[in-house]
């Protein structure tokens, strides 16, 4: 859909350079593949330095293609890092709700973006796996598809007890079955003090994911779109301005457009 | 005539060593580089060294193969023939080095090839193989040998039709070198003889010999060779090898490699051909892949020499757990998921025993992802054991530090290729440039999984085939040539995504004809691919093993410093809560001292280990895995692992950089062995020092105790976390009850908040040791009073008590205090305050220092009368100290002890000491603000001990200025401390050990005193005195005021900051630092050029030295001295 409205209407269109960072097997690729594909494989190959992917957002106002560049999660890879945030306007740190340790990760990489990245940069923490939770399990209130049906997680040891706040997780709080081992308060209370987007999603079946891009999309500022770059395009590059008419046709790669008018960006 | 001369000419050259070199072992044995292009090239483990190498000709046989009818002769190839330990090597690509060249002189030498591989005509062949070797007569004076391999003769041997590997090799050289050569082959085949059950196990691993045999066996129906399985040749037996067979051409590429095996040798008697090559480049078969790839890249030869190495280690880590394993269980099921092979659990399983077995042989790499994808790919035609030892090469040897955890070989590789496109497409580049496109986004996936997941399989293993042989500049020849090919599209692009776009395009259409539109059938029938390999090795062919190294050696330095910064920043973000207390710039300098500490030890140890094996003349041999190369620097982390955690000896030195009382007492060798620590002295047994700008550290009781107060666990060390907790607890916001408190407990031994006779002590003797070096000001009692107009006791700064010797009173006081305010120990509490305590190197050396008081006290008696009265202070103390010397607290045999709000209330009734604590303690540890640590140690160092050896000393006038400091110092000490011994003698046992150390500390205060008296004269005496020191600058004297102001308060001190703000902040703190006039200005001079500089520390020197003028005679020596070394820098 979002392909048709930009054919029609010629919105303003502009690229964002969006990163995904986080600990190894947290799930950014498939957080990827579910929003550009709306696909979702249980063995996905590792990433090797990083893959590319792009996918357009439509907002009311405009139109937002995602450059999306989704790299290597193992520790040893980070000194890689750098070279694809450079000139990042927007990222997306993701964590796994029930590894504790991926959350630290996260931080880190957010102190090292908000640090090292260019300035304005937009940064969303994402908790990934919700389908091992059991909010995953019953999605309440989602608006999100939910159509796979999530199936419960299996290694559900019971260890929750971390004095969620959320009400609808309190209620939950001890069924067991439910593998959360990072409360949403703690990660929620986190990015607030940090200034960050916050969302917990599932890859697997689909919750929240689109609300990330979106979010992300709509806190971009209108400003840092017009030189198609962002702020950090301001190193003396040219920006690409009157080069960009052929762009479109030719930047969707290939099969990825077809997946894209499944669902596309559900705005 | 003409003849003649030639023929002269002739007999001169084969005389000329240059010529004509005769091959010694000692020569290549001294030379490592030359070992290491010598295994490159033969892919040899690197256990092996060239000790022989001689000009041959291989003269191979008449294959027996060929037709009878068409008879040829045989080839016959001219080249250099090697022989290390246990191999015999040839090539026809010059080879050669000379004895003694250096790397770039030979890689000169040897051409573009050379240490890249196999690449020429020739073999390489384990003198285990070799079956038999034969002097040939001849009848001219040819120096002919026959050589006879087991190849085929180790399996089971068809009967009938076998004919052993039998060839020719001449030697061209003189009889001597000749005979020479055999000898050496001789010992050679003796040791290789132990050897043959492993080469009979590794050969029958190998397909080849299935295929020869077998074929053998077809041609005898008699024998049913066929019960015999059929070797290992990886997952695609299983699981049917990617590609279609048919159209691979696979039985007609298997045909031709039969018929080469049989003419050639196989597996480890291979020999080289043109065909060879020919062979290898239009593709490996199937079954044969693995087996020339163990081959080519030289892992056959580590398999050989331990082939068991692989289940040993699965067997012997069966069950442990590493974080590797994690990882590797992690990505396990999605290591080229699309194969069918690795959708079961035996190919997985594989995937995982390999992978496992690999972390534990090199703990250092572990696992790193890209790891499984390229071991996955291997195991489709190599079985387990095969696959183990290659990814040992490719790890050690083809791909340095790809996978390594800082991964700076895969980021060098990305500099080196884009300057290599820079170089070879300069419109491209400019390009990618203009539209911000990262070309190594792109690339770095290629590199670092060797193409194998961005071709299509099929195609990835042809570029695989001719990696293996031709080495890492194969990848770089691919990847140009594929945006050669794709260049005028890419010129069109725009972004990375487009970018990224059209490579991908380009890769799924690898298989189509490059030109299909072309008349020409035969030229339609090229594909994409074969266009590839075409311009990858033809128009690339200047790429060579020589470009890549000479690339790599351009852009390391800047690749690992990226690394680094990026570690040291991301490992500063992560220290904790606690490190917040320090400034970013603080934490840096931690960082940096404490990973230079860390640096310097693992180099010292290093070149100690090496010099161990040196002399033990023994050579580990590397059995296993190649290992990292032997020149490679250690420890830096920018490669890879380091040491992260840092031991006493460690511990020492960054104090000893870090603070001014850290630095020892015995800067040279010959100094008193009493605190030369001994791990020092090992170093220096090499004549290697640390770094010519750090000092020795000291090794100080105190030193120990805040040691085991930083570290978690003392035995494994303190790391950086430790370390930054530790300063933080000091250096954060400032805080004195928080120092008194710390210094407290890191003397509550037995934790429970009390502190015996012995800490006591143990406490004033910290407090005289870390104050023996002056206080840089922080300390400054009665000028300071003065100023703010507070009333005092000495109210004139005419005749000021200097702050060392106050602080002796202090300290005498604080002894005298606990005692008075301790609270006596029950009976039953610890006997802890026994003397018996006292550790035995704090004995030795307390002994050292008394012994050293004793005689400093014999020299210099004459002086006392003119401390005597001024030290006004410190003499009531005295006597009250001497009235109390019956208090039974004194005596040892009554256990007492203080606890913390004592101890508080003892320092904070002392303004000497609550400043100490306040101020002082915290400040002399010094981080970023405060002057570049080498420097203020350096010349503290010197400064206090009044010598230069550590400084440049050759200079005449330098030591003429050391020799007339020393005298001086000599000369006029004074025993001030008469009247204090004589007190704190009563103070029985315990108070020996005390006494010697303010003996001690009197005697440097007291030379301190001379040499400012000295440098006071000069002061005074500068108008006048120009002509005895011209070389002053009044520049210098000027500054020398500014700066002297600034040891008088702090307030001073910030006023004279400002002052020169902007100009030369930084070495007038670096200035603030140090204490000494002598010393320290040809560092400031040095390190700054700036006379302004020298001074502070000269006027601080003046003013209370005013006291005895006699020694301006030497002092006048020293500021020539101190103004020549200014003009030199």
């Amino acid at each position: 859909m979002s392909e048709s409205t930009s054919a029609n209407t010629p919105k303003p269109s502009s690229s964002v350079k969006l990163v995904l960072l986080g600990e190894a097997a947290v799930g950014k690729s498939s957080l990827v593949l579910r929003f550009v594909n709306n696909d979702f494989q249980e063995n996905k190959e590792p990433t090797i330095g990083a893959a590319f992917l792009t996918q357009k957002c439509s907002l009311p106002t405009r139109t937002i293609k995602f450059e999306i560049w989704d790299t290597a999660g193992q520790e040893r890879f980070a000194s890689l890092a750098p070279m694809y945030y450079r000139n990042a306007q927007a990222a997306l740190v993701v964590y796994d709700v029930t590894k504790p340790s991926s959350l630290t990760k996260a931080k880190h990489w957010v102190a090292e973006l908000q640090r090292q990245a260019s300035p304005g940069i937009v940064i969303a923490l994402v908790g990934n796996k919700l389908d091992l939770t059991n909010d995953g399990n019953e999605t309440p209130g989602e608006s999100a598809t939910n159509d796979e049906g999530a199936t419960p997680a299996g290694e559900g040891e019971g260890a929750d007890g971390e004095g969620q706040a959320d009400e609808e997780e309190e209620e939950q709080e001890a069924t067991p079955g439910d593998a959360r081992k990072v409360s949403t308060q703690e990660a929620g209370t986190y990015a607030e003090e940090e200034g960050l987007l916050f969302f917990e999603t599932s890859a697997k079946t689909g919750v929240n994911v689109v609300d990330v891009f979106t979010a992300i999309a709509n806190a971009i500022p209108e400003s840092s779109l017009k030189s198609g770059r962002g702020p950090g395009a301001g190193t003396g590059q040219t920006t690409l301005g009157g080069a960009r008419p052929a762009e479109d046709s030719r930047v969707n790669l290939g099969e990825r457009s077809a997946a894209t008018a499944k669902e596309g960006c559900a705005c | 005539m003409m003849q003649w001369t030639s023929i002269v000419q002739k007999a001169q050259s084969f005389i000329d060593p240059a010529n004509f070199t005769l091959p010694s072992l000692s020569t290549s044995d001294r030379n490592p580089s030359k070992a290491s292009l010598f295994r490159q090239q033969f892919r040899l483990p690197d256990s092996q060294n060239p000790l022989q190498e001689i000009t041959a000709d291989l003269i191979l046989p008449v294959p027996h193969t060929a037709e009878q009818s068409r008879p040829r002769p045989g080839n016959r190839y001219t080249g250099r023939l090697h022989l290390s330990e246990r191999f015999i090597c040839f090539s026809t690509q010059p080879t050669s080095f000379l004895p003694g060249a250096t790397h770039a002189h030979s890689t000169h030498w040897a051409g573009h090839t050379n240490g890249a591989g196999p690449a020429g005509n020739g073999f390489t062949i384990p003198l285990s193989a070799i079956r038999r070797v034969e002097r040939l007569n001849s009848l001219s004076h040819v120096f002919s040998l026959a050589l006879t391999t087991w190849n085929g003769a180790l399996g089971k041997q068809p009967a009938g039709v076998f004919v052993p590997q039998r060839f020719t090799l001449q030697l061209d050289g003189s009889r001597q070198a000749c005979e020479r050569f055999c000898d050496g082959l001789k010992k050679g085949l003796r040791e290789g003889m132990k050897e043959i059950e492993n080469l009979r196990v590794v050969v029958n691993d190998c397909y080849s010999e299935f295929l020869v045999t077998a074929v053998k066996s077809k041609d005898q129906p008699g024998e049913n060779a066929d019960n015999r399985p059929p070797p290992d040749a990886g997952l695609g037996m299983l699981f049917r090898y990617p590609g279609d067979a048919r159209k691979l051409r696979d039985r007609s590429k298997m045909r031709l490699w039969g018929e080469y095996f049989r003419e050639n040798g196989r597996n480890a008697t291979l020999i080289r051909q043109p065909t060879f090559h020919k062979l290898i480049r239009v593709g490996l078969p199937n079954r044969l892949r693995g087996e020339v790839w163990e081959i080519s890249s030289g892992s056959l030869y580590l398999r050989l020499r331990s082939p068991r190495l692989y289940t040993d280690t699965l067997s012997k880590f069966s069950g442990q757990e590493s974080l590797a394993i994690d990882e590797i269980e992690k990505d396990l099921n999605r290591s080229l998921p699309e194969y069918a092979g690795f959708q079961s659990e035996e190919g997985i399983g594989r995937l995982r025993r390999v992978l496992t077995a690999y972390s534990w042989t090199n703990a250092e790499i572990g696992y790193c992802q890209a790891m499984n994808i390229v071991v996955a790919a291997l195991l489709i035609y190599m079985s387990e054991a095969q696959a183990f030892f290659l990814l040992s090469v490719l790890c050690d040897r083809l791909l340095p530090g790809y996978y390594s955890t800082t991964m700076y070989g895969t980021l060098l590789d990305q500099k080196v290729f884009e300057s290599l496109v820079e170089r070879t497409m300069p419109i491209l580049w400019d390009h990618l440039n203009k539209t911000d496109v990262q070309l190594s986004v792109v690339s770095l996936p290629w590199f670092l999984s060797l193409y194998i997941n961005s071709m299509p399989l099929v195609f990835a293993f042809r570029v695989l085939d001719v990696f293996f042989l031709e080495g890492p500049k194969v990848l770089f020849q691919v990847g140009l040539a594929i945006l050669r090919i794709n260049g005028e599209e890419l010129l069109e692009v725009q972004d990375d995504g487009s970018f990224i776009s059209v490579l991908k395009s380009y890769f799924s259409r690898l298989d189509e004809s490059a030109h299909p539109r072309s008349e020409n059938p035969k030229l339609r029938a090229i594909t994409r691919f074969q266009e590839l390999m075409v311009v990858a090795f033809k128009e690339f062919a200047g790429i060579t093993h020589a470009t890549v190294t000479e690339e790599r050696d351009k852009h390391k330095d800047a690749v690992l410093d990226n690394i680094e910064s990026f570690a040291k920043r991301t490992s500063i973000r992560n220290l904790g809560p606690d490190s917040k207390k320090l400034s970013m710039d603080d934490l840096g300098v931690i960082y940096d001292r404490f990973y230079e500490v860390l640096y310097d030890r693992q180099q010292r140890e290093r070149v100690r280990e090496e010099e161990l094996r040196r002399l033990e003349k023994r050579r580990a041999e590397r059995t296993s895995t190649l290992g990292p190369p032997a020149d490679r620097e250690v420890g830096r982390v920018g490669l890879g692992p380091s040491p992260s955690h840092m031991d006493y000896e460690g511990f020492r030195e960054f104090l000893a950089a870090t603070a001014k009382w850290a630095v020892g007492d015995s800067p040279g060798p010959s100094r008193s062995p009493s605190s030369a620590s001994p791990g020092a002295a090992g170093w220096r047994g090499f004549g290697r020092s640390p770094s010519p700008s750090r000092p020795a550290p000291a090794n100080h009781e105190f030193m120990q105790r805040l040691y085991r107060k930083w570290a978690t666990d003392p035995d494994e060390g303190l790391s950086l976390q430790n370390v930054v907790n530790g300063l933080a607890r000091l250096k954060g916001p400032r805080d004195i009850m928080n120092n008194i408190q710390y210094f407290f407990t890191l003397y509550d031994d037995r934790g429970n908040g009390t502190v015996d006779r012995e800490g006591i002590l143990r406490m004033s003797e910290a407090l005289l040791f870390l104050s023996r070096r002056g206080f840089d000001g922080t300390i400054t009692p009665t000028q300071t009073l003065d100023e703010l107009g507070h009333p005092d006791r000495d109210a004139q700064p005419s005749e000021p008590l200097s702050t060392d010797e106050r602080f002796l009173g202090s300290v005498s006081a604080f002894i005298r205090r606990c005692f008075e305010y301790a609270d006596p120990s029950t009976p039953g509490g610890s006997p802890g305050g026994s003397p018996g305590v006292t550790p035995g190197t704090d004995a030795d050396e307390t002994a050292d220092q008394l012994a050293s008081v004793r005689i400093g006290d014999g020299d210099n008696d004459d002086g006392s009368g003119d401390l005597l009265d001024v030290g006004d202070e410190a003499t009531p103390a005295h006597h009250r100290k001497a009235s109390e010397s019956a208090n039974p607290a004194l005596d040892p045999n009554n256990p007492l002890h203080i606890t913390l709000p004592t101890f508080r209330m003892v320092i904070l009734a002392d303004e000497l000491l609550e400043q100490f604590f306040d101020a002082f303690f915290p400040r002399s540890f010094r981080l970023s603000v405060d002057s570049h640590p080498a420097v203020t140690a350096a010349s503290t160092l010197s400064s206090n001990l009044t010598t230069f050896s550590n400084i440049n000393v050759p200079r005449p006038g330098l030591a003429a200025g050391a020799g007339a400091s020393v005298g001086g110092a000599s000369g006029g000490i004074v025993p001030p401390g008469r009247g204090l011994r004589g007190v704190l003698d009563n103070i029985v046992t315990d108070g020996i050990r005390m006494a010697a150390e303010v003996k001690k500390r009197m005697d440097e205060a007291q030379r301190d005193m001379e040499r400012n008296a000295v440098a006071r004269d000069d002061d005074e005496d500068d108008e006048d005195d120009d002509e005895s020191a011209p070389l002053t600058t009044p520049a210098a004297s000027t500054s020398a005021t500014a700066g002297g102001i600034s040891n008088w308060g702090a307030s001073a001190y910030e006023a004279d900051r400002d002052l020169l703000e902007g100009a030369e902040v930084i070495s007038v703190r670096e200035k603030e630092a140090t204490s000494s006039l002598l010393d320290d200005s040809p560092e400031s001079g040095l390190g700054n050029g700036s006379s302004q500089s020298k001074p502070p520390s000269s006027d601080e020197n003046r003013r209370p030295g005013s006291s005895s003028p006699h020694n301006s005679h030497a002092t006048d020596k020293e500021e020539h001295v101190v103004s020549k070394v200014e003009f030199d820098s």
